[in-house]
């Protein structure tokens, strides 16, 4: 009989280990061999002052806890969010303007994407001569590098709100106002974001290379007088800082469009 | 040029001439430190020109921007293509490229400066490092986003890993590729300029800075425009290079 075949066991259940199965082990490993090689290359080749990954970890306490750091990191941070406020305000609201008015998109279009495509940073030696050596200059480099990324992009998102919806609304008798707040600037919330994202990145480009250049306290000039006095360790604990920033910032924008804008599908994830 | 053509340009000339407009108004109320009015930014420019101090730096920022550019392409799309392939290796490193994607370069400069100097070596790696993550970057996500099945069936028909490549790899991450190229652009022109004000002063970007220290108002407006000129330019034939091969993306 077959009482042995219904006996046998189902086929078993390959036991894969916990962590193997995620992409954990490979990125831990291939992190430490990053780390390994820049310690190994730079105790072998480089001067002493060069920032290894052994040092850099010892340093970061000593940064950390040091109220000139601190300083500065809080008037880069201070400068990055107030410009980031002026830029989605004013970005969105021009953005809005030019996506749903043809006319104010004709008569703009052009500047917007003429000074999109400028490299932001030219602009610091002429706002060095208006503002001065000054945080209104950084305010001001910040501004000019995000707000382009920002208005195109709720221009976009505002010109592909779907039709039906604006006519729903225009049937119930809304108001131009109320179909610009109610429909049209939720409608474009993820072009927004995928600005935000845009925008947050260049904003922090653009303080630091104002703090470069206008040799303002801040994250940029921390680092920039710290490599001067061969403090690579500690000016690199402020470039690990940034790299967190820009990765945060990323970060928090994918999370917020999951989050909060399930029904946006981003283009490429459908398949 | 025909009727229909003039009427559907006509408001992009419009609002140039409004602009300029605007320009030189503006200029000619403020004070000459503050604000040069346009005209006088092209008599600016012309004098720059027939100087032939322009046409100097103008080669100087070009030879730059190209070494690396150049370089970055050579490494990011290949070692992009590779990573694709090669699933361990991809899985390994996206973290870590992602992460140097979303870091402002500008912070490395000082490291640059203070261990390879002033020479040109330096500034091309500025160029190199702000435009060579974008190239990898999408390369990356446009062969994750090959489906597996093209894969399996390529194999299943027996084809070789070289044909793997040139029939289904290839062709399905260029558009990817190329949208890497147009962001590269972007941030490789921004590279330059930062090369050039932070590292030693040369091309275009000494142009700007020179002006400035002078308070040469006329000369900083002149080159601004310039520059903002080839960056349209630029970014214009990014567009144009991604559209063409964007065709077989959908």
């Amino acid at each position: 009989m077959s009482q042995a075949a219904i006996a046998t066991p189902a086929p078993a259940v390959r036991k894969v280990p916990v962590l193997m199965r995620g992409a954990l082990v490979p990125r831990l490993i291939t992190g430490l061999s990053i780390l390994l090689v820049w310690e190994i290359v730079v105790r072998a080749f480089a001067p002493a002052y060069v920032a290894k990954p052994s040092t850099v970890l010892l340093a970061i306490p000593t940064v950390i806890t040091d109220p000139a750091f601190l300083q500065a990191l809080g008037a880069t941070v201070a400068a990055v969010a107030e410009g980031l406020a002026i830029t989605i305000v004013a970005g969105t609201a021009i953005g809005l303007l030019m996506g749903r008015s043809t006319t104010v998109d004709r008569m703009i279009r052009v500047y917007i994407n003429g000074f999109n495509a400028m490299p932001m940073i030219i602009v610091l030696p002429l706002f060095s001569l208006w503002f001065g050596y000054s945080g209104a200059a950084r305010i001001g480099t910040i501004i000019f590098a995000a707000i382009f990324a920002i208005t195109m992009n709720v221009a976009d998102g505002a010109r592909s709100v779907p039709r039906e919806y604006l006519e729903v609304a225009r049937s119930f008798r809304s108001g131009r106002w109320r179909m610009l707040i109610d429909i049209v600037l939720p409608s474009s919330m993820p072009y927004l974001l995928a600005g935000f994202r845009l925008a947050a990145g260049r904003a922090l480009i653009g303080a630091v290379v104002a703090e470069f250049f206008l040799s303002i306290g801040g994250l940029g000039y921390y680092i920039l007088y710290n490599s001067r006095a061969y403090h690579h360790n500690e000016a690199f604990v402020g470039v690990l800082l940034l790299a967190a920033f820009g990765v945060s910032f990323e970060l928090l924008v994918n999370w917020c469009t999951r989050r909060f804008m399930p029904w946006y599908r981003r283009d490429e994830k459908t398949s | 040029m025909t009727i229909a053509a003039i009427r559907r340009n006509a408001p992009l000339w419009i609002s140039i001439g409004a602009g300029v407009a605007l320009w030189e108004i503006a200029g000619r109320m403020s004070s000459a430190a503050f604000m040069v009015p346009f005209s006088e930014t092209l008599v600016r420019l012309w004098q720059l020109i027939t100087r032939g101090e322009f046409i100097a730096q103008f080669f100087d920022s070009a030879e730059l921007f190209l070494t690396g550019f150049v370089l970055a392409l050579m490494v990011g799309a290949p070692l992009g293509m590779l990573l694709a392939r090669v699933r361990a290796l991809r899985v390994g490193i996206e973290p870590y490229l992602m992460t140097l994607y979303a870091t402002p370069m500008v912070a490395l400069i000082p490291f640059i400066l203070s261990l390879m100097g002033f020479g040109f070596a330096p500034k091309v790696l500025v160029v190199f490092l702000f435009s060579v993550f974008p190239v990898l970057y999408n390369t990356v996500e446009g062969a994750r986003s090959i489906k597996p099945e093209m894969i399996e069936v390529a194999k299943s028909f027996r084809s070789s890993e070289w044909s793997l490549w040139r029939e289904v790899m290839l062709p399905y991450t260029l558009p990817y590729l190329m949208t890497g190229v147009r962001q590269a652009i972007g941030r490789a022109l921004v590279g330059m300029i930062a090369a050039e004000f932070f590292l030693s002063s040369t091309g275009l970007g000494q142009l700007i800075m020179g002006a400035s220290q002078d308070f040469d108002t006329g000369g900083v407006f002149a080159s601004i425009f310039v520059i903002g000129l080839i960056g349209v330019g630029l970014t214009r034939l990014g567009l144009k290079i991604e559209q063409h091969f964007a065709r077989w993306r959908q």
